[in-house]
């Protein structure tokens, strides 16, 4: 299998006044096409960071970061946001939807940006909100709101899916669904879409291919899943 | 801790706080500044009537004996009365002089302010002059005057420089809306060095001081009784330096009345939204405050203080600074042509009333905001403010808004949101475009106040003023050279049912020389079979067409009457007009008083049976040079209009963009080039523009057409006219404000730090 992320002695300080803080510190890492990965690690280790870093939200401070054998860490912003928007899917704990816009229109908002065709109502349809379509987001719950989010992220099909604490301010039958529709994701295009959940709850690497635990900044551990479970399969 | 906050709360929304702080500031700046200059005015010229003992009461006549001053001496109510002696004549110092000279026997009323030299004396030797007239022509103490009067001359020492308080105003015809000080000026002798002896004087004023102004009008009626030979008595309401000057305060009254309340109006506006926004922003942590057991009494204080305090250092700070640079640089213009001593602001209890007022309102809305917040459960505070359904949210997925994009679907969402927001957004943009173009218009009007008055209604090159009794051979002399085409005025009463008013007749034998004009502008022909009257004195006295009104010349008894048959526009003179014929046609003698040409006089020096020469070029020069002093006060209110623009604005600019930024840091997310995001935010902001230069543009023109046709003093009757020009500086003017500010926010999309902004769902 194809690396499809390469991080090469990535270092992330931020500075507060005179302080550095360094949150990722010389971190080196692969992962493979299609896999689904779990990033565990307790508050402030530096797992969104990581996340943020892959994504080309922000930029490293020293190291390479290579993305689909492209190497992202000099690109400079037009670039980062040209490659997010054809590459990337965010999923945030909060759901970052546009207030003033109906559920198909924040969907079909990656229109505005993406050459591919991109289908907003088959999107929300897999997601099981065909029902709500031109509502506004404040009219939805939270699962319905994170469904959206979900939706427009996987309605472009990126290569890489990546999911800040998705299931973070759901309850736990909602994040079960939550969960089966990014496991989804990874495994319906024949192992060519990547999943990356950043996540505090154990249980999740019971079903990913790969676990990486990271720990003050650093790669603590990474392990590689022989026979995930389905998300159906573990006992929550 | 809590101060803490406070300082926080103020770095992090500098700009809010440099807005309340600004709009405060410029409102009461500008407010402050003008109402110290209209109090000054007022002020400074009723001290220096008191001070100076400027007459109550005015008596014109031909021969005013002693007997006659010892009458009105003994009339009840009179503390004292003075004679004299006024002729005009020429200084051969100064090139095309026109001098009013004046014999004095004593000096007690309308005393001389002495700027130099000695004061008045009646048996000292020598001239006293007007300093601004010896200003202006280089002129000391000491320096000899070669007076010409009634074709004689003698020399005389300049002994003082002098300002008199009956002479503030004192242009040397009403041609000259605006003295220069040039070629025309008074000076005062004693009656000792009158040229043909003091016991020839022959006085033709007599001046009344009154012990109290309740008193006048009847003392009027006893000077009436027991002189007979009284041709006017007037007051100081009818006396054109007072009246004026007057004038000139109710003027600006009106206009910076207009402009300091707009400005006032727009600025509380913009910090009432500001400040609202800005507690409604820190709904969270008056919900974390709540949770933690802080009072409501506490809060709402917290919150309140901040108004309080910033709106408090802007108010004092306006009120100091507005007089000293907007307040004193006027007074000091507008003593360039009115003689005055001095004039300094004034501040009175009225502006810090205003401005304890504005900060009174700032507190207020700061505390009625944060108590709508605290009246909520703390619980429901911490949670994220929805948007509010229904209205606001519009479906735009049927009919044409199903073909709109993204972004105007989204901006038009957004106006609904924040319809408080974009409502001020116009008014601000607006009110800024409305003032460019009225400032403009005023300069427009007055520029064709020139063309009106001085090529339109002035068809002659050069006026004769005649001597008062010139004899028929010097009349002969100059018709004959200079062509028979001349106008009396008469001084009448006139009466309409029981109303009476003091006005005069132009009697036009002028030959087209002297043109008139009708409602549109247009020229009128005069026709001989009645009276015409200005507009603005037909709609001041109540007159219509076709009426009768009935009048007598002053100091004769015999009445007559007449139909009025027209109305005539005038800028700057409201009374009657008819024809010689006319005239004729009633029986009464024409004697005429000026002589029109356009015969090249600018070599005759002297000429027999005339009190002065008149240049249309050079009274052109002057109202032109006047209106120089003008634009500088229309570049301040233009330049004050920007600022008002810009910082409008900007700080709704930077409202929206605050509110939004989570919403454009996801759109980053999403793949957004800053480009197309900047894109989508100035649309509205276009929008908006749009909107506002369209009601600006109207606006400004009623501006400029309410200050020239309602809000002038009653013999002021200008057309306000705006050039396409002066409409095209407004709003391109506001466009270019307008999109500086835009491309500056959209630069600030690019400092959007996307991973920390979304970490905080606003
Ligand atoms: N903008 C910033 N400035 C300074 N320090 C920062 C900044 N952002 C993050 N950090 C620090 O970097 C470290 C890693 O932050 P990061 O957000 O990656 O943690 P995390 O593992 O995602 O934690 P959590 O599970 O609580 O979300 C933290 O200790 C944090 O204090
Ligand atoms: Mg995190």
């Amino acid at each position: 299998m194809r690396d499809i992320i390469e991080l090469n002695t990535v270092s992330k300080i931020y500075k507060t006044g005179e302080k550095e803080y360094r949150a990722l510190d010389n971190v080196s890492l692969k992962i493979s096409k299609g896999e689904f990965v779990v990033i565990l690690g307790p508050s402030g280790a530096g797992k969104s960071t990581l996340l943020n870093l892959i994504g080309g939200m922000d930029s490293v401070t020293s190291g390479k970061i290579i993305i689909d054998g492209k190497d992202i860490s000099d690109y400079n912003e037009q670039q980062l946001t040209d490659f997010r928007a054809e590459n990337i899917g965010f999923i945030f704990q909060f759901y970052n939807i546009l207030p003033t816009l109906t559920v198909i229109e924040n969907v079909e908002l990656v229109k505005e940006v993406v050459k591919k065709q991109v289908d907003a109502k088959k999107a929300l349809e897999s997601v099981g909100l065909e029902e709500h379509l031109n509502k506004f987001p404040n009219q939805l719950s939270g699962g319905e709101q994170q469904r959206v989010s979900i939706a427009r992220a996987i309605s472009k099909n990126p290569k890489i899916l990546l999911c800040d604490e998705p299931t973070g301010a759901l309850d736990s039958k909602t994040g079960i669904e939550v969960l089966k529709l990014l496991k989804m994701q990874c495994s319906k295009s024949s192992g060519e879409n990547t999943v990356i959940v950043v996540t505090h709850n154990a249980l999740f690497a019971e079903i990913a291919d790969t676990v990486i635990r990271v720990k003050n900044g650093r790669i603590e551990s990474v392990t590689q899943n022989q026979n995930p479970k389905m998300v159906d399969e573990v006992t929550w | 801790m809590l101060k803490k906050k406070v300082f926080r709360d103020i770095k992090f929304n500098k700009s809010q706080f440099v807005t309340i702080f600004l709009m405060v500031f410029l409102g009461v700046f500008i407010y402050s500044g003008i109402s110290s200059y209209m109090d000054g005015m007022k002020n400074g010229a009723q001290k220096y009537y008191d001070e100076n003992n400027l007459q109550d009461v005015w008596v014109v006549g031909s021969n005013f004996t002693k007997e006659d001053l010892e009458q009105i001496r003994e009339l009840d109510n009179v503390n004292a009365a003075e004679r004299k002696l006024t002729v005009m004549g020429s200084i051969d110092n100064i090139k095309d002089s026109t001098a009013q000279i004046n014999f004095i026997e004593s000096n007690d009323i309308s005393k001389f302010h002495v700027i130099d030299g000695i004061k008045f004396d009646k048996n000292e030797q020598g001239v006293w002059i007007d300093s601004y007239w010896a200003e202006n022509n280089n002129l000391k103490v000491g320096d000899t005057l070669t007076i010409r009067y009634n074709e004689k001359t003698f020399d005389q020492k300049i002994v003082g420089i002098i300002l008199s308080p009956d002479h503030v105003y004192d242009p040397k015809s009403e041609a000259e809306l605006f003295p220069t000080h040039m070629d025309y000026g008074f000076i005062y002798l004693s009656v000792n060095e009158f040229v043909f002896g003091a016991e020839n004087a022959i006085y033709n004023y007599i001046l009344v001081d009154i012990d109290n102004v309740k008193n006048i009008d009847e003392t009027k009626l006893n000077i009436e009784n027991v002189l007979e030979n009284a041709v006017a008595i007037t007051d100081r309401t009818h006396d054109l330096s007072v009246k004026r000057f007057e004038d000139e305060i109710e003027e600006g009254n009106t206009y910076t009345g207009v402009f300091s309340g707009i400005f006032l109006f727009i600025a509380m506006l913009s910090v009432v939204t500001t400040m609202n926004r800005l507690v409604r922003k820190q709904r969270g942590e008056i919900g974390i405050l709540k949770a933690l057991g802080f009072r409501n009494k506490k809060i709402a204080l917290l919150y309140v203080s901040y108004g309080f305090w910033i709106s408090l250092c802007a108010g004092i700070l306006g009120v100091i600074l507005g007089p000293i640079i907007v307040g004193q640089i006027f007074l000091n213009m507008i003593l360039t042509y009115y003689e005055m001593p001095e004039l300094l602001v004034v501040v009175t209890w009225k502006t810090w009333l205003v401005s304890a007022l504005i900060i009174g309102v700032v507190s207020i809305v700061t505390y009625l905001s944060c108590r709508n917040e605290l009246k909520e459960k703390a619980i429901y505070l911490l949670k994220i403010e929805e948007p509010k359904t229904g209205k606001t949210n519009v479906s735009l997925d049927k009919g044409i808004f199903k073909k709109f994009g993204f972004s105007t679907k989204w901006n038009i969402r957004d106006i609904m949101r924040s319809r408080i927001r974009t409502i001020m957004g116009v008014i601000g943009v607006t009110s800024c475009c409305a003032l460019i173009i009225c400032a403009f218009g005023i300069l427009n009007t007055l520029n064709d106040y020139i063309d009106w008055q001085l090529k339109d209604l002035y068809n002659f090159e050069y006026r004769i003023a005649l001597e008062e009794g010139y004899t028929d051979k010097s009349f002969n002399d100059i018709v004959s050279s200079y062509g028979n085409n001349t106008s009396q005025t008469l001084n009448i009463e006139f009466k309409k049912e029981d109303k009476k008013e003091i006005n005069t007749i132009t009697v036009d034998d002028a030959n087209g020389l002297l043109r008139y004009t009708d409602e549109n502008r247009n020229f009128l022909e005069l026709e001989n079979n009645g009276i015409y009257v200005t507009r603005k004195l037909a709609e001041t006295s109540d007159l219509k067409v076709g009426d009768t009104v009935t009048w007598h010349i002053l100091g004769s008894d015999t009445w007559y009457s007449s139909q009025i048959i027209g109305f005539n526009t005038n800028p700057q003179n409201q009374n009657i007009t008819m024809t010689k014929k006319y005239l004729d046609s009633m029986g009464i003698e024409y004697n005429p008083d000026k002589v029109y040409t356009n015969t090249d006089l600018s070599n005759i020096k002297e000429l027999s049976g005339t009190e002065a020469i008149q240049n249309r070029e050079s009274i052109i020069d002057g109202v032109e040079s006047m209106l120089e002093t003008m634009k500088t006060m229309v570049i301040m209110i233009i330049f004050a209009a920007i600022i008002l623009g810009i910082v409008i604005v900007y700080n709704l600019g930077i409202l929206s963009f605050v509110e939004k930024t989570y919403q454009f840091a996801t759109l980053k997310v999403l793949g957004f080039q800053t480009k197309k995001i900047g894109k989508i935010f100035i649309k509205q902001n276009i929008w908006i523009t749009f909107i506002a230069v369209l009601l600006g543009a109207p606006l400004g023109y009623y501006m400029a057409y309410f200050i020239f046709r309602m809000a002038m003093a009653d013999d002021i009757d200008m057309m306000a006219k705006v050039n396409v020009s002066s409409y095209l500086y407004g709003i391109v003017g506001t466009i270019v404000v307008s999109f500086i500010v835009n491309y500056i926010l959209s630069r600030k999309i690019k400092t959007i730090n996307m991973v920390e902004s979304l970490k905080a769902n606003e």
